[in-house]
């Protein structure tokens, strides 16, 4: 027996379309923005990636996946591709590790507190050129104070800017030092929203310091350890300016910091004029973001809890 | 008598109408890359301009770096509303050639036979001069003449010089001053290396790569063997001068006036040699931009205009004030015998040197993709040079990359 068509009871009155519209009505300009700004460069990209660029004859010749076959018969490409993974594999959780440690620090009663946390967020609101700058003479090879330090260790000079070895390590510890600030806020804010209930049951409990952090602390910071978490994994995954400018718009000795965003700058737009190949690049580092977060999301989401 | 004194009077107001037709006011648009040190001299060469052909109007407009401008230039082409004239890269002109306004069938022949030998191929597109050369700069060879009193003048003399002048003044295990000194990342040295040598990026038809011939192997081979003898970094070599670092290296003449400041600074002495001859000759690199006018809505009278811009800055006066303020090199022939260039030349030597290594220059191939060959090129001499491969398997990975590019 077909089932008949009803329509929702709530469609019936006015109040409701009323309320529905005006709501749209406020959500337009943000979606116009998103529209314009968002959307349509991405669904651009993606229809230039199937093309041949050509600027007199925009889009240019129509090559179907051509474009990503190339990019993936290219050794720079799975160059830039592992430099990726390697920042943000070492990045993003040695970055939530410290931030996690500064963020409990500065929960403590400490002298100068507001001092402290005014210090770490100072790296982040510093202008990244400007810091990249100063980074770069620390890490000079012969005049360097990172090597001078070092060198009381009784550590050989390091070429940290000169030697491939190194040179993506100089990246991650620069972006580790310029980001544990910022997260360090976000998670001190979330530590300071834990109920003091849960402490004191967990002191009538016994439970030592070490355990109330770990059983308590750390599941109920877990939505902004999630949040921090996403976030600067996607940042990670972009990493552009701090290389560029560390080494002199260079992607690193021997591409060693040539990231994803670097080779799709490179071959679109440094040195060459391959809009289709860089936009094919950028559909690819899109599908890896997204598939990432997903994947993030799937995992992470079952741990987060909420007070 | 009245008659005729009426025909000559309205013939004379005939004349003037057409010399007023003729000179209807016109405004083009001039995209540069001229930041704030260069500048002022082409605002001074373009008002010269205006008073000579007071009907024009030039808007001059920086643009930002030479990639900030090939990308609005492209974002330009693509809105179809490009400028009257820009200046651009010889690779960046070969994909627009269809709508540009070619330069060459405006000029004298004797202006075009002017323009330097070395320039005219890399304007030259199906056989029309279609841009005519602007800023240029050329690679030299700069030595510490109070440590060498000759300066080497073959790949040989100079490989010997550079291992000699290597040395550990105090004896404790670390170089105190290398012969020579090497930028990794350094396309247009090893382009030199490969043209004394006879060889060649690509042949004459852009089908095959041939930079990986016998020819390239050895350029290639040629700068693996004096890393030992070089000082390596990636920064600009004036400071290694400064630091006394380094006693001899190939430069562009355009890092002239860091690299003497930096050597004069600490109490150094520094001059320009021609960089040292391979096996076939002493050519070196010329690089630099290239004026070009756009034929993609722009009115004829423009188009007309921006020709005979182009034209007055080629002058050989125009070249050589160009180049006596902004620390380029004249890109006309007579421009060298112009008497402010000789009077220059006489109480600036190291300028001779200059002025003889651009007759006999050599310019970039006009491939559409020959910024990334230029990257990947640039890729191989840095991994010889930081020694993570050999010249051989260099090169070899080289032609597979530029095999990639070679289609456009």
């Amino acid at each position: 027996m077909r089932r008949k068509l009803r329509i929702p009871d709530h469609w019936k009155y006015r109040t409701f379309w009323l309320e529905s519209g005006q709501a749209y009505l406020y959500l337009f300009p943000a979606f116009l923005i998103l529209a314009v700004f968002t959307f349509y460069p991405f669904f651009s990209a993606f229809r230039l990636s199937l093309y041949k660029w050509s600027a007199i004859h925009p889009p240019g010749t129509y090559v179907g996946l051509g474009n990503y076959a190339k990019i993936f018969a290219d050794r720079h490409f799975w160059n830039a591709v592992w430099n990726t993974f390697y920042y943000v594999a070492i990045s993003v959780p040695v970055t939530l590790f410290l931030a996690l440690l500064v963020a409990n620090l500065l929960n403590k009663p400490l002298r100068m507190r507001a001092f402290a946390r005014t210090s770490f967020f100072l790296a982040y609101i510093t202008p990244l050129v400007a810091v990249a700058m100063v980074w770069s003479w620390m890490y000079d090879w012969r005049y360097g104070v990172l090597n001078y330090l070092l060198g009381f260790l009784g550590i050989d000079l390091i070429n940290w800017l000169m030697d491939p070895k190194f040179a993506m390590l100089a990246v991650i510890i620069m972006s580790v030092w310029r980001f544990v600030g910022y997260q360090a806020i976000i998670l001190l804010a979330g530590l300071q929203n834990i109920d003091q209930m849960y402490y004191d049951a967990a002191k009538v409990d016994g439970a030592s310091p070490f355990r109330t952090w770990w059983h308590v602390t750390i599941p109920l910071l877990t939505p902004q350890i999630f949040f921090v978490f996403i976030m600067s994994m996607i940042g990670s995954f972009k990493v552009f300016t701090e290389i560029y400018v560390l080494f002199s718009g260079q992607p690193g000795p021997l591409k060693s910091a040539e990231t994803l965003v670097y080779y799709i700058l490179r071959i679109g737009r440094f040195d060459g004029n391959l809009l289709g190949r860089a936009a094919a690049a950028s559909i690819f580092l899109f599908a890896v973001i997204f598939a990432f977060t997903l994947i993030q999301l799937f995992f992470t989401q079952r741990k987060v809890h909420y007070q | 008598m009245l008659r005729k004194g009426i025909l000559l009077g309205l013939a004379c107001v005939m004349l003037m109408g057409l010399v007023v037709f003729a000179q209807e006011p016109v405004t083009i648009e001039f995209w540069h890359s001229m930041s704030s040190g260069h500048q002022p001299y082409l605002v001074d060469l373009v008002n010269k301009f205006m008073e000579e052909y007071p009907y024009i109007t030039v808007n001059l407009t920086y643009q930002g770096g030479y990639g900030d401008t090939e990308d609005k230039v492209e974002a330009s082409v693509v809105a179809g509303t490009p400028p009257t004239m820009v200046q651009l890269y010889e690779n960046v002109i070969t994909p627009l050639v269809e709508v540009l306004y070619p330069i060459g069938p405006h000029m004298t022949q004797a202006e075009k036979d002017d323009i330097l030998d070395g320039l005219v191929p890399n304007n030259t597109f199906d056989g029309v001069l279609v841009s005519v050369p602007w800023n240029k700069s050329i690679m030299v060879l700069y030595y510490r003449s109070d440590l060498i009193a000759t300066p080497p003048t073959t790949w040989e003399e100079f490989a010997i010089m550079a291992a000699d002048l290597t040395v550990d003044v105090d004896g404790d295990g670390v170089i105190d001053r290398y012969g020579t000194g090497l930028r990794p990342y350094n396309p247009e040295l090893f382009l030199n290396y490969l043209i004394q040598n006879g060889g060649t990026i690509l042949n004459d038809d852009w089908s095959a790569v041939t930079i990986g011939d016998q020819k390239g192997v050895e350029a290639m081979q040629y700068a693996e063997s004096l890393v030992p003898s070089s000082y390596i970094s990636s920064g600009y070599l004036s400071d290694a001068v400064g630091q006394d670092l380094v006693a001899m290296f190939v430069d562009t003449s355009a890092g002239y006036y860091y690299n003497h400041k930096a050597a004069v600074d600490n109490g150094f002495e520094l001059a320009c040699a021609r960089v040292p001859a391979g096996p076939v000759n002493n050519s070196s690199a010329i690089q630099g931009t290239n004026l070009v006018v756009f034929d993609m809505g722009q009115t004829q009278a423009q188009k007309d205009a921006a020709v005979l811009l182009a034209r007055f800055l080629i002058r050989p006066e125009n070249t050589v004030a160009w180049s006596l303020r902004g620390g380029y090199l004249p890109v006309v022939k007579s421009a060298y015998e112009n008497q402010d260039w000789l009077d220059f030349l006489a109480d600036n030597p190291d300028y001779v040197v200059m002025s003889e290594a651009m007759i006999d220059g050599f310019a970039q191939i006009l491939h559409p993709n020959y910024g990334l060959m230029r990257g990947a090129i640039g890729s191989a001499f840095e991994e010889v040079i930081l020694a993570a491969s050999s010249a051989v398997d260099a090169m070899a990975n080289l032609v597979l990359d530029l095999t990639d590019l070679l289609e456009y």
